[in-house]
């Protein structure tokens, strides 16, 4: 092992070291009973890390919001009625948002609708975890073709209409839907190769 | 194969409205179908979450209270075991039912709000810039300064060329200094000494000096309204009045088409006015990279005094400041560490820490609320206090946020707390008296009355000598001692003379700018 790598191996970390959230158990317990101040300062204290981790699933503001608000309530229930808050609470709220996840997917497929499960498994919570989700979509996307890469870089990453997206790639709408339709078709391939 | 090509667009344009896509109507049973969703939302992830709106945790927590007090009374407590189960239940969101007539009820509201208050469209100008302003990716500008006297003479004061995109800037004043900020490194070239200063990256007071964003801030923080348009360099403009309580109104400029702030000029103070004026603003277009490189004229000598390193870890921050520093859960963008201090950047928020000095001593006129067992300075932007050794002081729009995740037990001043009813003899208060006092320090003069020691130390000293305070105070400062300071009221003890206690209040302004008034005090 060289110097440099030795140095690596024992110091640096990303930066993004996660510090534990500590939440005093009589806040937690306060909250259960409904005391205003207390269940204010728990979702003020946890809403953001638990709406992110449920964004990151459904990609919709809309859906995030009703499950994240959801996992509180289904929590502050579990609390009140087990007299003990769980060690972990953000790990609690976060598990409990998967499942309303799943329920609802399973309600679908009840329906006789198809699920990918893969997008509700929980993840291993670390930045490396994340960045290597993140690498895998960026090199996936790499390997289309550069107007496939336009299209869903117009359409879904800047959030262009299709007519937007038309005006600015010289195209007619239906062409961009066929477009973006083949992209996501590759793309869906590209992703399940890396899996 | 057509109809599959609108569902997936549909569901693109349903998530980019941030709405669920089942409400579309493009539920469908195919895998394939399924596999390109999977495939749209993993691309979208590559993008930030959209937040929800601000006041979002505050909605959370009403709605759970209301929810657990609403069992509560009518004593139909489920157990966790039911709700799980998945059984039909009341979403927390209001039933669909009450939305249309919930709609009408705000529909009707806010026609009887316009029918009452002519200026209600009219102010939408002020949130239309303060959206633009959040919108702004770049821009490069002339910004021009100008004062005039209440003889009507005017004067151009100086003038300076800006360059922003996203967090780098440059600014070159008409006598040749300019200042860069590239995100890595901050220096200054100045023309006349031959030398380039190398200044720390953060914190960045420049920035803050000609920033757009805090004018639209304070524009919708104070009353304000639109009293006329007005044609300013070239620009059609709406110009808005903005009235601070207590404090002479001024105006600000906003232009009709690109709904940014383009003038703004202070009220007469002193017989002195000064109007800054964006004399040509080009925005969101291509800024030239090499503004921003760091490239020392030949000749010139570089001055240095720990400006800080840019390092990529906080192990690495860790070995040049000689601490560990308290982390909140979200990672910063940048760590810049210095010999004795550690600056975290999150973007529009600053963490410094420092190993812990001497006392504690919060600023006179912060207000005070308690964090890691300890008192909070809250002070314009900033919430400072001690805890593991460390002073730590964090700046910024998400101030709180990120403070509250360092210290968990953090606590804001209760600014609703009654001080003022606990005061055994009541003050009265001539309020001419008060706002001729808030307009004498605006204008500068008496900066005294904004420190409530100050004022609780005149008030008590008065009553010892009626006839007028000459030399130094009967009463010496050492003996007061702030007990509370919610912000708009304070209470502070006096441990000898005539008065135990003093209770102050802030009449006009509940900020940082507003006076304090004494409204009661506790007799020994």
């Amino acid at each position: 092992m060289t110097f440099d790598n030795a140095y690596s191996s024992v110091f640096i970390k990303p930066i993004g070291i996660k510090k534990v959230k500590v939440i005093r158990t009589n806040i937690l317990l306060k909250a259960a009973q409904g005391d205003a101040y207390s269940i204010e300062e728990l979702c003020l204290a946890l809403w953001e890390p638990v709406y992110r981790f449920i964004y990151h699933r459904v990609q919709n503001r809309e859906e995030a919001e009703d499950i994240t608000q959801e996992s509180f309530a289904r929590t502050l229930a579990y609390f009140r009625n087990h007299g003990e808050p769980p060690h972990n609470v953000l790990g609690y709220l976060k598990t409990v948002g998967v499942n309303i996840i799943r329920d609802s997917w399973r309600k679908r497929q009840l329906q006789g609708k198809v699920v990918n499960w893969e997008d509700v498994k929980p993840l291993v919570e670390d930045n490396q975890t994340e960045l290597v989700q993140r690498l895998r979509i960026e090199s996936a996307l790499e390997r289309l073709k550069p107007e496939q890469k336009t299209v869903l870089q117009l359409r879904i990453l800047m959030g262009c209409s299709v007519a937007d997206t038309a005006r600015q790639m010289g195209k007619s709408e239906a062409a961009v839907r066929t477009c973006q339709y083949r992209a996501l078709q590759t793309l869906a391939r590209y992703l399940d190769d890396v899996d | 194969m057509e109809r599959k090509e609108s569902i997936v667009s549909e569901y693109i344009d349903a998530l980019n409205k941030e709405a669920a896509p089942g409400k579309t109507g493009n539920g469908v049973n195919d895998q394939e179908l399924e596999q390109i969703f999977s495939a749209v939302r993993a691309v979208k992830s590559l993008k930030e979450p959209a937040l929800p709106d601000s006041g979002f945790a505050q909605g959370l927590a009403e709605k759970l209270t209301t929810r657990i007090q609403e069992r509560e009374r009518s004593g139909t407590v489920r157990n966790a075991s039911g709700v799980l189960a998945g059984q039909s239940r009341p979403k927390l969101s209001r039933p669909k039912w009450m939305i249309p007539a919930a709609a009408l009820a705000a529909c009707l509201l806010i026609l009887a709000v316009m029918v009452s208050s002519p200026n209600m469209f009219r102010n939408d100008v002020a949130y239309a810039m303060q959206q633009a302003v959040s919108n702004l990716s770049s821009y490069h500008g002339v910004l021009e300064m100008r004062s005039n006297n209440q003889a009507g003479e005017e004067w151009l004061v100086r003038r300076a060329e800006l360059w922003s995109v996203g967090d780098r800037y440059a600014v070159r004043q008409d006598d040749g200094t300019v200042t860069v900020n590239n995100g890595d490194k901050k220096w200054q070239v100045r023309p006349q000494e031959k030398a380039v200063a190398i200044l720390p990256v953060l914190p960045d007071p420049t920035r803050q000096g000609f920033d757009l964003r805090d004018e639209a801030q304070r524009a919708l923080q104070y009353p304000h309204e639109v009293v006329g348009s007005e044609v300013i360099a070239g620009r059609d403009t709406s110009k808005l009045e903005i009235r601070p309580p207590g404090g002479l109104a001024y105006h600000l400029w906003v232009d009709k088409q690109t709904d940014l702030p383009i003038q703004i000029r202070t009220p007469m103070q002193n017989s002195l006015q000064t109007t800054y004026t964006f004399i040509s603003l080009e925005v969101n277009s291509p800024v030239e990279d090499h503004l921003f490189a760091y490239q020392p004229p030949q000749g010139y000598k570089i001055v240095q005094d720990d400006p800080g390193q840019l390092v990529a870890t906080v192990e690495e921050a860790v070995l040049i400041s000689g601490f560990a520093p308290l982390l909140p859960d979200a990672a910063p963008k940048r760590v810049l560490a210095f010999q004795d201090r550690m600056v975290l950047d999150y973007g529009d928020t600053t963490i410094t820490e420092v190993s812990a000095q001497g006392s504690f001593a919060p600023a006179p006129n912060s207000a005070l609320g308690q964090a890691a067992g300890g008192p909070l300075e809250v002070w314009w932007e900033g919430l400072r206090w001690r805890q593991n050794g460390l002073e730590i002081k964090v700046t910024g729009p998400q101030r709180v946020a990120l403070a509250a995740e360092i210290a968990p037990d953090l606590t804001l001043p209760q600014v609703s707390h009654d001080l003022v009813s606990q005061a055994q003899v009541k003050v009265s208060v001539d309020m001419d008296i008060v706002r001729a006092n808030q307009m004498q320090v605006d204008r500068g003069s008496s900066p005294w009355q904004l420190d409530p020691l100050h004022v609780a130390m005149t008030f008590v000293n008065l009553k010892v000598s009626p006839q007028g305070i000459i030399g130094e105070p009967e009463i010496g400062s050492a003996s007061f001692k702030l007990e509370l300071n919610t912000g708009a009221q304070a209470a502070i003890t006096v441990s000898e003379g005539p008065v135990k206690k003093v209770y102050l209040q802030r009449l006009l302004r509940q900020d940082e700018t507003g006076i304090w008034s004494v409204v009661g005090y506790d007799p020994r």
